[in-house]
């Protein structure tokens, strides 16, 4: 019968496609060991006990841009706890180097570092598309948000949600998080390729 | 040659359609264009403010809209922008006029080298526009503002905020821009419209009865053409999905024309509800033009969410009654039939399979049966009982195929139901030519196995076994079409269940079936009743073969809605060659040695060459609505049935009444005759304004499996009466229906919604229609 044959075609073609990928909120986060900008080592490991937030960055981006000048993600830092909460950012740009990023922090006053991802492994690994891409990742080191930095892609609304503060808020206190997945604006990551 | 003129003609076209934009462009004001996203000091955009009219008379709709020309390698975002990137906004500020939403074109897909982002949206030159309607008040001119912010991205991006003004003179006319009003047209030929502006039919199965939080997903999108065109074949990025809140991702693929397979993926905190899939696809090759459709359509509901997820799921063997709750998560029809068991169910199947055996499909089959029967009471006593279990074995075993089929359709994804397989033009064709063949057999052109030729003392008694689990197989081929009380719901029920139920509803349907044949056995002296054989018996042999050449005409009847009136002659003429095949068959018995052979070669070749030649349906060739082609009269107030065509009856506070029908279903074309045609049904439709739709499920639909899932059948006919009053409660009528049942049922809808119409706060329902 025609349509059975085909049924049965459809499901073996099922069965080839590979799964999504990515980081997922409610399971464990993707290991990984980058240097930063001064050749420092950082382990998502090493963290463990802490409730770490991923910013996936880019300076040349003009969203990032706007962030930096309206000291978006310093004032959502400035809101933790410094003992419970680990600020890392991550460049997956294809051209950074930690030159770029050392004049960068320097410029921006920033005080976490700016971790090395050239390769772009631990961006794909994260599924990270845009800059900003946000992940706030529990103690037990299981995602537990994956978005947008807040409400505000055009960086317009008087009022905003910043989803990370929400998040984090949420997570040391043991509630879940409200929103943990939102739709992340920006531009795309320069992925090498 | 050819090629060269048509390169010729693009060029002259090119030139004719830059000609129109330089003149619309030139004949703007200066504060109506403006460039943006400056890349190193080059603007990357130039935006202009077009209206399709050069003076609008008040209350007069026209056209506005924003085009924008990028540079080589740059784009900007559709309304959905993908991985990254951003809506393309457009803010209007038009004081006097109104402005509908923003129509976007069918976008281009732009994918990052290694494919990891893919973001929608338009490079080159895009006319983003709307509609617009001057005020009645208007005088003098109409201002006309557009404040745009767009990102505009190569490999990296820039945002650009533009403001755009310009106005247009208010006169007592309006005149169309012969400049600009062309590109409008270009526009709004490339923007999707909704798949029944048309001519077209989309339906989305999905594999699941629900969606649960983080989780993959897959299912069917079919679109069908409503006039029986074939549909075309789609190119790569055909499909664009809209954001779908709590989906977070969905993919297409064409596995054939106007068939896609659908991937998907939950959000891990989803929302409640049911989401739509929503999006747009784009049928048809470059070369030979696109056609742009809007599918939005209704997915399954999420899983109620659970607090605090359990870590360590409990594993637990699904219960019948979860089986039940998931093929119907909303629990809206027929409560009576969730708390069904298997005990019962096999009992339903049993008895439905019994009453099969009544039915006008099946009883050429039982007489024929009867007929044999009666002559090897006398002739060979003890075989009696080995014959009954040959009968009885061919049922169980065809029904085991059929089950067999079933699950394996239903672990591919594809929605079936009972008398599926009439749905399959070759199918219908290979039962019609076994009909005739038989019937040829009992006309004596050929012998076969038992009723042996020169032979007639040394009986095969193996072929004779043969022979009558062969008159088994026939049985159940026969008797799928006639959907018996009772079976309905056992059926249903078994479509629910796991693989093991469904087995053993089959095999209790299958034993019904074989039922009143074995009592006659089983009882004593109840054979010995029958009538003594002689020579009534040939004649009554013959007379069998017209009732089953009868049954070949009903089927001829159905292939005719399958595939046509062409499909029909292909059939016939088949059956003609399949006559003349089994004739050529019954003279090589008289024959022997080579020339026997020869002549079975030549009846072999007779019936395969014109299978092969004649078998070729054409599955798109269109459907003929046998029951809305019918002349009786309620059947013609009938309207095909749709998800959308039924809300809005009932939001005009019409009644509504559903026939589930198939041209194959012959309890369906019974109820249509005897009851839905009667004149009291008609009067009482039109008393209470009902509104009457038939959903014809004589080809594969799988929107009507769906719906007769939701409702536990598996299987047509299903008569639905909803009522205005409460519409999410439809009534489920019997499968047997009479004209009492259909008028008390539809007037209980009518006046459930009339006590609702006239005083809002006293709503009086019979217990078939709760108050809402």
């Amino acid at each position: 019968m025609k349509q059975m044959f085909a049924a049965l075609a459809l499901g073996s073609v099922f069965v080839g496609v590979p799964a999504f990928a990515d980081a997922e909120v409610g399971k464990p986060a993707p290991a990984f060991t980058l240097k930063d900008e001064s050749g420092k080592e950082h382990s998502l490991s090493q963290y463990k006990g802490k409730v770490v937030v991923l910013e996936w960055t880019n300076p040349e981006c003009p969203f990032v841009k706007r962030h930096y000048e309206a000291d978006t993600m310093a004032n959502t830092l400035k809101g933790f706890d410094a003992k419970k909460v680990v600020w890392l950012a991550v460049d997956s740009t294809a051209h950074n180097t930690p030159d770029k990023s050392a004049d960068w922090k320097k410029k921006e006053g920033i005080s976490y570092p700016v971790l090395q991802d050239a390769s772009g492994a631990t961006g794909k690994a994260y599924g990270a598309k845009t800059t900003p891409h946000m992940y706030v990742i529990d103690a037990e080191g299981v995602v537990r948000y994956a978005g947008a930095i807040d409400d505000d892609p055009r960086g317009k609304n008087a009022k905003k949600v910043n989803h990370v503060q929400t998040a984090v808020d949420a997570v040391l206190n043991g509630q879940p998080v409200p929103a943990s997945t939102t739709t992340p604006y920006g531009c795309s990551v320069k992925y090498k390729s | 040659m050819r090629q060269r003129v048509s390169k010729r003609l693009a060029l002259v076209g090119g030139i004719g359609m830059w000609w129109v934009a330089a003149v619309a462009h030139a004949a703007l004001p200066p504060t109506a264009v403006a460039s943006g996203a400056p890349d190193e000091g080059d603007p990357r955009v130039e935006a202009s403010l077009l209206v399709d009219a050069t003076q609008v008379k008040p209350g007069d709709t026209f056209r506005v809209g924003v085009r924008f020309r990028l540079d080589p390698g740059w784009h900007i975002y559709w309304k959905n922008p993908g991985d990254s990137g951003l809506e393309t906004d457009v803010a209007w500020d038009t004081p006097g006029t109104t402005v509908g939403p923003l129509q976007w074109p069918f976008p281009n897909t732009f994918r990052t080298p290694d494919g990891f982002i893919v973001t929608h949206g338009y490079d080159g030159e895009v006319l983003l526009f709307a509609q617009a309607r001057a005020s009645e008040q208007a005088t003098g001119s109409l201002s006309l503002s557009a404040g745009i912010n767009a990102l505009v991205c190569e490999v990296h991006c820039i945002p650009a905020d533009l403001m755009l003004t310009r106005s247009i003179p208010v006169g007592p006319q309006t005149l169309v821009d012969a400049e600009t009003a062309p590109l409008f047209d270009t526009a709004r030929s490339q923007v999707p419209r909704p798949v029944a502006d048309t001519g077209h039919k989309a339906v989305l199965e999905l594999d699941s009865k629900q969606l649960s939080p983080g989780q993959e997903f897959s299912g069917t999108v079919t679109v069908t053409s409503v006039n029986g065109a074939p549909v075309p074949t789609a190119e790569k990025d055909f499909f664009v999905a809209e954001r779908i809140p709590g989906v977070a991702k969905v993919s297409l693929t064409q596995t054939a024309p106007g068939r896609y397979a659908l991937k998907g993926k939950t959000e891990p905190d989803a929302p409640q509800g049911e989401p739509r899939l929503k999006g747009v696809l784009r049928l048809g090759a470059a070369a030979s033009g696109f056609q742009p459709l809007e599918v939005d359509l209704p997915m399954v509901p999420f899983a109620a969410a659970q607090a605090a997820a359990p870590a360590t799921p409990v594993v637990k063997a699904p219960s019948i009654k979860d089986s039940l709750a998931a093929v119907k998560p909303v629990a809206s029809a027929a409560p009576a039939e969730s708390s069904l068991g298997l005990g019962m169910a096999l009992l339903f199947a049993l008895l439905g399979g019994a009453l099969l055996n009544l039915m006008p499909c099946v009883f050429p089959v039982l007489a024929l049966k009867a007929y044999g029967f009666t002559r090897m009471v006398r002739q060979e006593q003890g075989r009696v009982g080995a014959h009954a279990a040959a009968y009885a074995g061919g049922i169980v075993a065809s029904m085991l195929v059929l089950a067999g089929a079933v699950l394996a359709v239903r672990a591919g994804g594809a929605g079936v139901g009972w008398g599926f397989q009439f749905q399959e033009p070759l199918f219908v064709a290979a039962v019609c030519a076994v009909l005739v063949a038989f019937s040829l057999n009992l006309f004596g052109v050929f012998n076969v196995g038992l009723d042996g030729t020169s032979l007639a003392g040394k009986v095969d008694q193996s072929h004779g076994l043969m022979h009558s689990a062969g008159e088994g197989v026939l049985a159940v081929v026969l008797a799928t079409p006639c959907s018996a009380p009772l079976l309905g719901t056992a059926v249903g029920f078994a479509f629910a269940a796991g693989p093991f139920t469904v087995l053993a509803v089959f095999t209790a349907l299958g034993l019904g079936l074989a039922l009143p044949f074995c009592l006659l056995v089983l009882v004593p002296g109840l054979a010995q009743k029958l009538p003594k054989p002689g020579a009534w018996m040939e004649r009554f042999k013959q007379v069998l073969g017209f009732a089953l050449l009868g049954t070949a005409v009903w089927l001829v009847s159905v292939m005719g809605g399958l595939a046509g009136v062409d499909g029909m002659t292909r059939l016939l003429a088949f059956l003609v060659a399949v006559s003349l095949a089994t004739w050529v068959y019954g003279q090589s018995q008289l024959q022997e040695g080579g020339r026997k052979w020869a002549s079975v070669t030549v009846a072999a070749l007779v019936l395969g060459g014109s299978g092969v030649a004649a078998l070729r349906f054409d599955d798109a060739a269109p459907a003929a609505h046998g029951a809305l082609a019918s002349p009786s009269s309620t059947m013609a107030l009938a309207a095909p049935w749709s998800e959308e065509a039924v809300a809005s009856a009932l939001a005009a506070g019409k009644p509504v009444f559903i026939d589930f029908t198939a041209d194959w279903c012959l309890t369906c074309k019974f109820n249509e005759r005897t009851v839905l045609a009667r004149d009291e049904v008609r009067n009482a439709f039109l008393e209470h304004q009902v509104a009457f739709f038939v959903g014809d499920w004589t080809r594969r639909d799988a929107r009507i499996t769906a719906k007769l899932a939701e409702h536990g059948r598996a299987g047509v006919p299903m008569y639905l009466v909803m009522s205005p009053g409460a519409p999410d409660k439809p009534e489920v009528l019997s499968e047997l229906l009479t004209v009492d049942s259909v008028v008390d049922s539809v007037k209980r809808a009518a006046e459930c919604s009339k006590s609702r119409h006239q005083d809002g706060a006293k709503v009086v329902c019979s217990a078939a229609f709760p108050r809402p």
